[in-house]
């Protein structure tokens, strides 16, 4: 009976552990992102912005179409699962962790994530990389990670991104017109 | 015509509430304004732009002046502000709401670029946001600044310089 | 430079007018907070009772109604980061852009000889 119980316990656990490690493996095109929220002290500007799905529907709710900033934002949104910003402007050079933006750059390594831009500007210290996630020949995201001697920005954008309606968002946002030819 | 500033305070003192409404009149545009400008949600800053005058309301007989309700109006509207920016640990603000184009464009205004001001403005940590707007919106030297913040000069100096640099910097990147 | 953006500075921080409405919404608060009940008469009091009763049913209104408001407080809230989140994705985008363009307009104009 005892063996029994041990047994049913070691199962029941063994289950649990693998229900939770699927319950938290990360969707594609979702970038496990360091906790920065220590630095909002140091930065002179702080911008960290969650939005999952439940987030993104209330926000679509408030939308007003009428305008076309939130037209626009409703539309891009659509099929969304997550909108992920974390930007931080310093005062001084390299203050910021750059080992922990590193970390979320190699993960664009990973299968899945083609690289759409990558810029380098070795005089400036800066670097931009714009890259799409792809599953099953649709896209599940997008990544921007942006770093300059003062400051960094990641974002992540998770789930089926439409860079023609990114296209759409010119003069709205301020998106100029991006070539669609991907460059890889 | 309106009555000049001080008799309105006398007669809201005194209990006039048609004098107290005149008086909320002449300053309900910077009071709204600076909490637009430090909330950047226009139901929120009505919000607090109307518990400010509220609390002028009770606590009239602690203003003696005219003078003295300006500097009171704005270090309640800043402090009421910042209090709900860090309750919500919110640095960054809004764009792109409707109060983005509410100011009046005239024929020698830039539409675009100030706009574009305002909402780099926002995105300042709330004291150097509070310091450009009392400096930019209020038109107050640097003294008169520390004194309605409760901060240094020289903090008040130190904010000036870095946020403006940091607009500069923003603004040339733009263009 | 320096005197051209603190000119435009001040332009864009002209301030703005909440409107007529504003003042009448302070009014009626300062009105409302100066209403008070009055305990006297039985039958004062037994009228009062009646009210309370009446106010605690409508309580379940107002709470209902606070819900609504806090909901469409956090809804506005997630409205402005979504907003606030497309920009810094533009501004991001724009700079890559910028930075191709004049890879792209340097390159066309580059030395043939060149070996990116």
């Amino acid at each position: 009976m005892r063996s029994f119980v041990k047994l049913f316990t070691a199962a029941a656990l063994a289950a649990s552990m693998l229900f939770t490690r699927v319950a938290l493996a990360a969707p594609p095109g979702a970038l496990q992102l360091p906790e920065f929220g220590s630095l909002a002290d140091k930065a002179v500007q702080a911008v960290d912005i969650t939005l999952d799905g439940a987030l993104l529907n209330l926000a679509s709710g408030f939308l007003d179409t009428k305008k076309p900033e939130d037209a626009a934002a409703k539309d891009v949104i659509r099929g969304l699962q997550g909108i992920y910003v974390r930007s931080y402007t310093f005062d001084k050079d390299f203050v910021y962790p750059q080992a922990d933006v590193d970390l979320v750059r190699k993960q664009l390594g990973a299968p899945g994530w083609q690289k759409l831009v990558m810029t380098r500007d070795n005089r400036e210290h800066s670097k931009v990389d714009i890259y799409v996630c792809v599953n099953g020949g649709r896209s599940c995201g997008l990544a921007i990670i942006a770093s300059e001697p003062r400051e960094f920005t990641i974002v992540n954008i998770v789930g089926s991104i439409d860079l023609q309606k990114l296209h759409t968002l010119e003069g709205k946002f301020g998106i100029p017109r991006m070539s669609l030819d991907e460059k890889k | 015509m309106s009555r000049p500033g001080e008799e309105l305070l006398s007669q809201a003192l005194a209990g006039d509430t048609a004098a107290f409404g005149a008086l909320v009149r002449s300053h309900q545009r910077a009071v709204y304004s600076l909490a637009l400008r430090m909330l950047s949600d226009p139901q929120q800053a009505e919000d607090l732009a109307q518990e400010v005058f509220l609390r002028l309301y009770r606590n009239l007989s602690s203003v003696g002046s005219v003078a003295h309700l300006s500097f009171w109006l704005r270090k309640v509207t800043l402090n009421g502000a910042i209090d709900r920016l860090r309750r919500e640990r919110r640095y960054q603000a809004v764009p792109l709401e409707q109060a983005e184009d509410i100011s009046g464009d005239t024929a020698d205004t830039d539409p675009l670029l100030e706009r574009r001001l305002r909402s780099l403005l926002r995105q300042l940590a709330p004291a150097p946001r509070a310091v450009l707007l009392l400096r930019y919106q209020e038109d107050l030297d640097p003294t008169e600044i520390a004194r309605t913040l409760g901060m240094s000069i020289n903090t008040v100096k130190s904010h000036l310089k870095r946020s403006l640099a940091l607009l500069r910097e923003r603004i040339g990147e733009i263009a | 430079m320096s005197d051209d953006l603190e000119k435009r500075l001040r332009a864009a921080l002209r301030p703005v007018d909440p409107g007529e409405s504003f003042t009448r919404g302070v009014l009626e608060r300062i009105g409302s907070e100066q209403a008070q009940p009055r305990w006297g008469t039985r039958r004062t009091r037994l009228r009062w009772v009646s009210a309370a009763l009446a106010a605690s049913i409508l309580l379940a209104g107002v709470v209902a109604h606070q819900w609504q408001a806090q909901r469409t407080r956090r809804g506005l809230d997630a409205r402005r980061q979504l907003l606030e989140a497309l920009t810094v994705t533009s501004h991001k985008l724009d700079i890559a852009y910028r930075v191709v363009n004049d890879q792209d307009d340097n390159t066309t104009a580059s030395d043939p000889d060149d070996r990116t």
